[in-house]
């Protein structure tokens, strides 16, 4: 009998019928993995048979033999005390910020009806989940630890109590590539040597492949495909799981076939940013040192480091909208002056494109407003019409309809989001694009048409490209030459398959090895 | 946690300072003066008063010999109760309304806390919009109209307490304290409500869910620390507002506090009875916000970085 086994399951929210006919199983040791777009409802297959979400499950849900469809709310309380835990995608947030871990990890220990754990027990517990100075963590609060720690805490805290069963919503989704093996690998572990059965919920395939042994494609609240992930992966069944396969960016596929380089773009020179130290301590700390890069005429290059690494400094720095303590920047030879001193001309040329698409259009203007913005500061002899005319044209360049001039930022999906962030950034016609983690926050199909967005983008009208991301097997679709970022410096630059191939620097084994 | 307090008490000092000497220079600013009575005094009797308190020199060394005198802990005489120095006006009223605004603010806590816990939970059903509507009327009375509601209700019809001074045993304070309190209740119910509210959504009270805690513990050990940040930083305020509002609850029920003083000085210009007054209540202020901040760290622990 599996551990547990779902049979036809639909879920409701407010008499709407999100998911149905979902028929998955987990063995126990074993790892089943749903994998899908946000919204396919994977999130609310694995939690709401708990009472996790707001809706109602019905169907047949099986656990170690307590049937979950007819429980009250008492005994699905009981059946997440004794048999699951969990582990969300924020460990930021999913950890409470006013108790210590120790309390936090003591509370879970307890849960299922343990005696209180000595100190000593606690210390073994964050040591399994290879937490460093697990003795001073304990008396730490959450926001003194990294997301990675936070995570391994959450961990800890999730196996405490001996679960039978584990269920990880987009664990690592929050986390940055090295830090996404690590904590895969942990899991990967912990199972075999607990017999823990693991319901792992994440959109990007890349991170499940070698760690699930069943895969559930899932699509718009349904079962796509299932079966185990090798055989899946090898002969999808289904035109979705092949068109998911084929956008998941990985380090053996075929070389994309590159446009041609010309001269020397921007250059530069030993850039340096320094930050001011909160509170009252003295000093400074080091983002970016001495950070020597350089672009050529319609050249992709990727700036590509783990979290906290500097990369977006830098790349704040070279697009003129962050701080640069030392150091300056040379387009096309000579030196481009600080940012006030910039003419309109000079702010045209560089554009940034950002991470959290959504985010960072303003809520309460139109499409026409965001796409034109640029043009009204950096174009002033342009008529009204004219910038019209230039944002139709903008927004047909990234594939969207006219008629999303007068669309709100609010109505549109991931992918609309970014496409219209990058034709503002293009509207002005500048020569470099500057992409923060530009597809990172979207769905794999979706990141990888902005990819190829990107691509096409650069082949008609000879834009460079500066990629900075995390995702090495993702630049490698898109960029010639790699800048490895580790600690503020950079660490290992050259072509981008010759570095993939022998990486030197550690930081960089680590990336290669992630990817 | 020791260096706030004494960066906090540091800069206290020039605070002080800066409002001891507005109040100096806006309250002689002011028409009139303290020995101005119905009938004017001759002028010779005039001349010798004001050279007896010193308010003939000029304003800049009064004012140095007002802050000098504060230093040392004299307040000066006061120019009224002219058998009295406004230090021992002070350690009259002081006690009363020290006593009568802290029992406020504490019932105010029990009462607005209590009562917007209950309505967090029940969110959404009848009781919640019940004490929602009375905290909403609550916050909108003012405490001289509850007051004499009061006294006229329990002093007066049902003769169990005391309608007016003060007198053996508490009784005396139950009436001013409702009063002062009230208003100040139905605002932190107000605050604890959608502090929960919003704290309740958090992804940590999901992972608390997920332990398959009872929603009480949830409620009290994950849920109410980060809900009542509001309500700190509020107390502070309120705080402030307790001790000057005091003022028509003391007339009110006859109290000889410190608000009393504060009110008369200030219409007499009785200038040190004034100063002295403002000062101890500024002093007080900056307490309540130090005690505010602490209270801030304790509720959240982010809050004692930086």
């Amino acid at each position: 009998m599996s551990l547990y086994e779902i049979r036809n399951m639909a879920v409701d929210i407010a008499g709407n019928r999100l998911v149905e006919e979902v028929s998955l199983t987990v063995e126990a040791g074993r790892c089943t993995a749903i994998i899908g777009a946000s919204g396919s409802g994977k999130s609310l297959t694995c939690l709401t048979p708990f009472g996790l979400t707001p809706g109602s499950a019905s169907g047949s849900m099986l656990l170690d033999g307590v049937d979950l469809v007819g429980a009250d709310a008492g005994q699905l309380r009981d059946a997440r005390r004794r048999l699951t835990g969990f582990i969300f995608q924020q460990p930021l947030t999913a950890l409470t910020p006013h108790l210590t871990v120790g309390a936090q990890l003591q509370e879970a220990t307890m849960q299922a009806g343990s005696a209180r754990p000595s100190r000593l027990e606690l210390v073994q517990k964050l040591e399994r989940v290879g937490l460093s100075r697990p003795d001073e963590r304990l008396d730490q609060f959450p926001h003194r630890l990294s997301g990675g720690e936070r995570q391994r805490v959450m961990i800890a805290a999730a196996i405490a109590h001996d679960p039978k069963l584990l269920i990880a919503d987009e664990p690592t989704s929050a986390l940055d590539a090295s830090l996404r093996t690590e904590i895969m690998d942990l899991l990967d572990e912990l199972r075999a040597e607990q017999g823990l059965g693991m319901l792992l919920v994440s959109h990007d395939l890349a991170s499940v492949e070698g760690h699930a042994d069943q895969l559930v494609v899932m699509d718009k609240g349904r079962v796509v495909e299932t079966g185990p992930v090798g055989d899946v992966i090898a002969n999808p069944a289904e035109d979705y799981t092949r068109k998911l396969i084929t956008a998941t960016p990985r380090l053996n596929e075929p070389s994309p076939k590159l446009v041609e380089l010309g001269d020397v773009l921007l250059e530069t020179g030993d850039v340096a940013v320094e930050f001011q130290r909160p509170g009252w301590r003295r000093g400074t700390i080091s983002a970016v040192v001495d950070a020597s890069i350089m672009v050529r005429q319609g050249e992709a290059l990727a700036l590509v480091g783990g979290s906290g690494s500097g990369k977006s400094t830098l790349g704040r720095a070279i697009a003129g909208i962050g701080p640069v303590t030392r150091g300056g920047v040379l387009w096309q030879g000579s030196a481009l002056p600080e940012r006030r001193a910039r003419s309109l001309e000079m702010r045209r040329l560089i554009q940034p494109v950002f991470q959290d698409p959504v985010a960072s259009l303003d809520p309460q203007w139109q499409v026409r407003d965001i796409v034109t913005e640029p043009l009204r500061n950096l174009r002033p002899d342009l008529t009204r019409a004219e910038r019209e005319d230039l944002a139709r044209r903008a927004l047909s360049n990234v594939d969207l309809a006219e008629d999303f001039l007068t669309r709100m930022p609010t109505s549109l999906s991931g992918g609309q989001a970014q496409r219209v962030a990058i034709a503002r950034a293009i509207i002005a016609a500048p020569q470099l694009l500057v992409l923060d983690e530009a597809t990172s926050a979207l769905d794999p199909l979706v990141g990888a048409e902005i990819l190829m967005l990107l691509a096409r983008l650069q082949a008609e009208n000879g834009l460079s490209l500066l990629f900075i991301t995390h995702d090495i097997a993702a630049a490698r679709r898109l960029c010639h030459r790699i800048a490895v970022m580790d600690e503020g410096r950079i660490v290992e630059t050259g072509a981008m398959q010759a570095v993939i191939d022998d990486p030197r620097h550690p930081a960089t084994q680590r990336l290669v090895a992630a990817s | 946690m020791l260096s706030l307090i004494t960066r906090r008490l540091m800069t206290a000092i020039p605070t002080l300072l800066v409002i001891i000497l507005a109040s100096f220079f806006l309250m002689r600013l002011a028409p009139g003066g303290p020995f101005d009575g119905e009938r004017p005094l001759d002028p010779a009797t005039q001349a010798a008063l004001q050279q007896a308190y010193g308010l003939d020199r000029p304003l800049w060394e009064q004012a140095w010999l007002y802050i000098s005198r504060l230093v040392q802990g004299d307040f000066g005489p006061s120019l009224v109760y002219r058998d009295f120095s406004v230090s021992e006006l002070i350690a009259q009223g002081l006690p009363i309304s020290l006593t009568l605004g802290g029992l406020a603010i504490m019932l105010a806590l029990i009462i607005g806390v209590t009562a917007g816990l209950f309505a967090a939970v029940r969110a959404g059903k009848a009781a919640d919009k019940m004490i929602m509507m009375l905290a909403t009327v609550a916050t909108a009375l003012p405490t001289f109209v509850t007051g004499p509601a009061l006294a006229l209700c329990f002093g007066l019809w049902l003769g169990l307490l005391p309608v007016s001074g003060t007198g053996e045993g508490g009784a005396w304070l139950i009436m001013p304290v409702v009063a002062l309190a009230l208003p100040v209740s139905g605002a932190i119910a107000k605050l604890t409500r959608a502090g929960l509210a919003s704290v309740l959504k958090q992804d940590h009270i999901r992972t608390a869910r997920a332990r398959g805690l009872s929603e009480t513990k949830i409620l009290f050990k994950h849920g109410l620390r980060p809900a009542l940040v509001p309500v700190a930083s509020y107390l502070g305020p309120a705080a402030a507002g307790l001790l000057t509002g005091a003022v028509v609850v003391e007339t009110v029920f006859g109290l000889p506090g410190l608000g009393r003083y504060f009110v008369q000085g200030a219409l007499n210009r009785d200038y040190p009875l004034v100063l002295g007054v403002v000062t101890l209540y500024a002093a007080l202020i900056i307490l309540f916000n130090l005690f505010a901040d602490l209270v801030y760290g304790w509720l959240d622990p982010r809050m004692r970085e930086g």
